[in-house]
């Protein structure tokens, strides 16, 4: 026999339905296996003070009001059940279907509270979108400006070196070669300076836009084309 | 030693000063005249003229010969002209040629080209005209100042710049052909036949814009400082671009 079909028989023998070849297999084992023994003196300990203390655990004086109680207990909470259950309600559904008791200052309260806020959110709001607005238009205004004028400021750049070389060789250059350049580059600085002042009155204009860059253009040519004399 | 002393009478002294100043002022003065170049380049028909030239006029015309004739007046006499003939074209640039020399004055040049030419011509300063042809292009450039005539020209290609001067065109706009013209301060005029077909674009800040005949409903402006439109069924691309002058559209 082995401890497990010991500790099996154990149960048996202390409820005294076991056999009598059981039995004598079973003290057999208990002689020869500590462990076992020692289980069987614990389960005969424990039911040993059941039986003392049997009675002693005296049923609820009223076991109808008890389970009354439990009843109600769980009839409470039922519905709670019943709601978890149903299909949850939006927030806008549940705040419509609720109602509030106010009493009269306290609607007035309420209102002046709306009204203020509603006033204060609509004020600062109209204040921020002009200003948004505002900033919006003056910033691509400026940007079309700043645009332009950076075109003008590179183009520049190009413009005085090309003019730097003109002047190098401008000595060797006759008198009437002289004039000619200077009075033709005038007639381009105009030209640009005109559409420059366009362009500062209107800065979305097509035609002055293209007149300056053409007239930019024009002005690099004729340095260019003069600075290899 | 013995000297010899010859006598000299007054008025032989005096004859004698007279044929040196004479003669001084004579090597002088053709020291001072212009240079004259002539020559002759025997070409195919559709020949292409290449001219740079640095101050001076340039007139271009054609004739009935398959060669080319130039001729030009130098001014100064430190300036060399070296026509290179290539394959298919003429070649003249000033600019190259005198490198490094300085100012080489006004060199006035009168070509005399194949009627089927297509001509190339810039200068720095000076009239450019050009008058009989029926080439591909007609390209006349003036960098500053100076008029451009361009007269009798049928080409598919005709460009005319300046920056100061008064450009005329008389010719015809060929179907696909472009046509364009430009200038800072001066008139351009353009006297086409009354049944030309071209798509304009006309700009002039000083807004002083003539179509005269050729002028539609459907044109597009953009207060009178530009005009877009078609002309028939604008079958060739013409520009115009004045930034302070006129431009003006005439019937031939």
């Amino acid at each position: 026999m082995n401890c497990e079909n010991c500790q099996e028989l154990i149960h048996d023998f202390l409820d005294g339905s076991i056999s009598r070849i059981d039995e004598i297999a079973l003290n057999t084992h208990l002689e020869q296996c500590l462990d076992c023994d020692s289980v069987r003196h614990d389960l005969e300990s424990i039911l040993g003070y059941c039986r003392t203390h049997r009675g002693e655990y005296a049923a609820p004086p009223n076991t109808a009001a008890l389970w009354l109680r439990i009843r109600n207990v769980i009839e409470a909470e039922t519905p709670t059940m019943a709601e978890s259950i149903e299909p949850r309600k939006s927030i806008f559904s549940s705040l419509m279907s609720r109602s509030w008791q106010l009493s009269l200052p306290q609607l007035v309260s309420s209102v002046i509270a709306i009204v203020v806020l509603v006033s204060l959110v609509t004020v600062v709001g109209i204040k921020r979108w002009s200003v948004t607005t505002n900033s919006q238009l003056e910033a691509a205004v400026t940007e079309g400006n700043s645009d332009v004028n950076d075109r003008v400021f590179q183009r520049n750049q190009v413009i005085n070196y090309w003019n730097q070389r003109v002047e190098l060789n401008k000595a060797r250059w006759s008198p009437q070669m002289r004039e000619t350049f200077d009075r033709n580059m005038a007639v381009i600085d105009q030209a640009v300076s005109d559409s420059m002042n366009e362009l500062n009155r209107n800065p979305h204009d097509d035609i002055a836009e293209q007149m300056l860059n053409e007239s930019l253009n024009d002005k690099l040519a004729l340095l260019k084309e003069f600075s290899d004399l | 030693m013995n000297v010899k002393f010859s006598t000299w009478s007054v008025p032989s002294l005096a004859k004698i000063a007279s044929i040196i100043v004479i003669g001084s002022l004579l090597g002088s003065l053709a020291a001072q005249s212009p240079q004259r170049l002539s020559k002759r380049y025997t070409v195919g028909k559709n020949v292409r003229v290449e001219l740079r030239n640095v101050s001076g006029t340039i007139e271009v015309e054609s004739w009935n010969r398959d060669e080319i004739r130039l001729s030009a007046t130098i001014e100064s006499p430190n300036a060399h002209v070296v026509p290179k003939q290539l394959d298919s074209s003429l070649v003249i640039d000033v600019m190259s040629d005198n490198k490094a020399r300085g100012d080489v004055g006004d060199i006035n040049f009168k070509l005399q080209v194949p009627i089927s030419s297509s001509v190339d011509l810039e200068t720095r300063r000076g009239q450019i005209s050009v008058s009989n042809l029926r080439g591909a292009s007609v390209r006349a450039h003036v960098s500053s100042e100076g008029d451009i005539t361009l007269s009798n020209i049928v080409a598919t290609q005709v460009i005319a710049q300046n920056t100061i001067g008064n450009i005329f065109f008389d010719g015809e706009f060929s179907r696909g052909g472009t046509y364009e013209f430009k200038s800072t301060k001066g008139d351009i005029t353009i006297r086409i036949p009354g049944n030309s077909d071209f798509r304009m674009v006309a700009t002039s800040p000083a807004r002083k814009i003539k179509l005269g005949d050729f002028w539609n409903d459907g044109f597009k402006t953009q207060d009178g400082r530009k005009y877009v439109g078609d002309v028939g069924d604008g079958r060739s691309s013409v520009s115009v671009t004045n930034f302070n002058g006129s431009i003006t559209f005439m019937r031939r």
